[in-house]
């Protein structure tokens, strides 16, 4: 798994998450989308799934995680480019209800 | 008819998860998955051997069995742990439900498992372990 986060014009981040994530690597996951949410003026931080290309119910358990964290210094977190699989995966788990697909 | 079957036992290393799903994936190629359907298995097992590391044990120093058959176009996938099994597998099975919530578990694994396989059977006895039973139909291309 590879993250890469850069600041667009508008003062929100955008997270490019590539590769797989499962349970070997969820913390990897959380540690920097934590470093992100927590040492940043962000307004919102668009996760950008395009290369993303598995990933299991840990995924789900990290992102309801950091949507809490994220909710307290008042920002989004959004998703951008979801695999067909990923969507799927969103809708069952019902992370749509709490976090904006763009 | 076209028949098949592998069984493997690994040590219970999270490590281990995506060497599983990978070669699961990789023995089902004779049926033409679609991309769909291997996601979908993959996924599945992966959420099975995730529970076996993460709930069964206590330490890397123990052993899942993974048994795979084909039978014509039905696959048929049995993960095992000789862990400390579930008490509840009718609760274990239901959505967001998780022993580990201050771990930021989502408690989703068997309804991915179950929405993502046609028939998930579980069983499992207290301090003997857990197997959990996967069957799908493979359609293919």
């Amino acid at each position: 798994m590879e993250i890469i986060c850069s600041r667009l014009i508008n003062n929100n981040a955008l997270v490019k998450i590539d590769g797989e994530i499962d349970e070997s690597n969820a913390q990897q996951l959380k540690n920097k989308l934590d470093e992100i949410i927590d040492s940043s003026d962000f307004i919102d931080i668009i996760l950008d799934l395009k290369n993303l290309t598995f990933m299991d119910s840990t995924g789900i358990g990290v992102l309801l995680g950091r949507y809490k964290k994220s909710r307290i210094k008042n920002i989004n977190i959004k998703i951008k480019n979801p695999s067909k699989h990923v969507d799927f995966i969103f809708n069952t788990c019902g992370v749509y209800s709490i976090m904006e697909k763009i | 008819m076209y028949k098949n079957d592998f069984s493997m036992k690994i040590k219970s290393k999270i490590e281990n998860d995506k060497f599983i799903r990978s070669t699961i994936a990789a023995f089902i190629t004779p049926l033409n998955p679609t991309l769909e359907e291997i996601q979908d298995i993959k996924t599945a097992v992966s959420e099975a051997v995730t529970n076996c590391v993460v709930h069964a044990y206590n330490s890397e120093n123990q052993y899942i069995t993974i048994s795979v058959q084909v039978l014509d176009k039905v696959l048929k996938i049995s993960i095992k742990d000789e862990g400390v099994g579930i008490e509840n597998v009718n609760k274990a099975r239901e959505p967001f439900f998780t022993t580990k919530s201050e771990e930021e578990r989502s408690g989703m694994g068997f309804t991915l498992m179950e929405s993502f396989m046609d028939k998930i059977e579980v069983y499992s006895m207290i301090n003997k372990g857990t197997e959990v039973v996967m069957t799908k139909k493979i359609a293919g291309d």
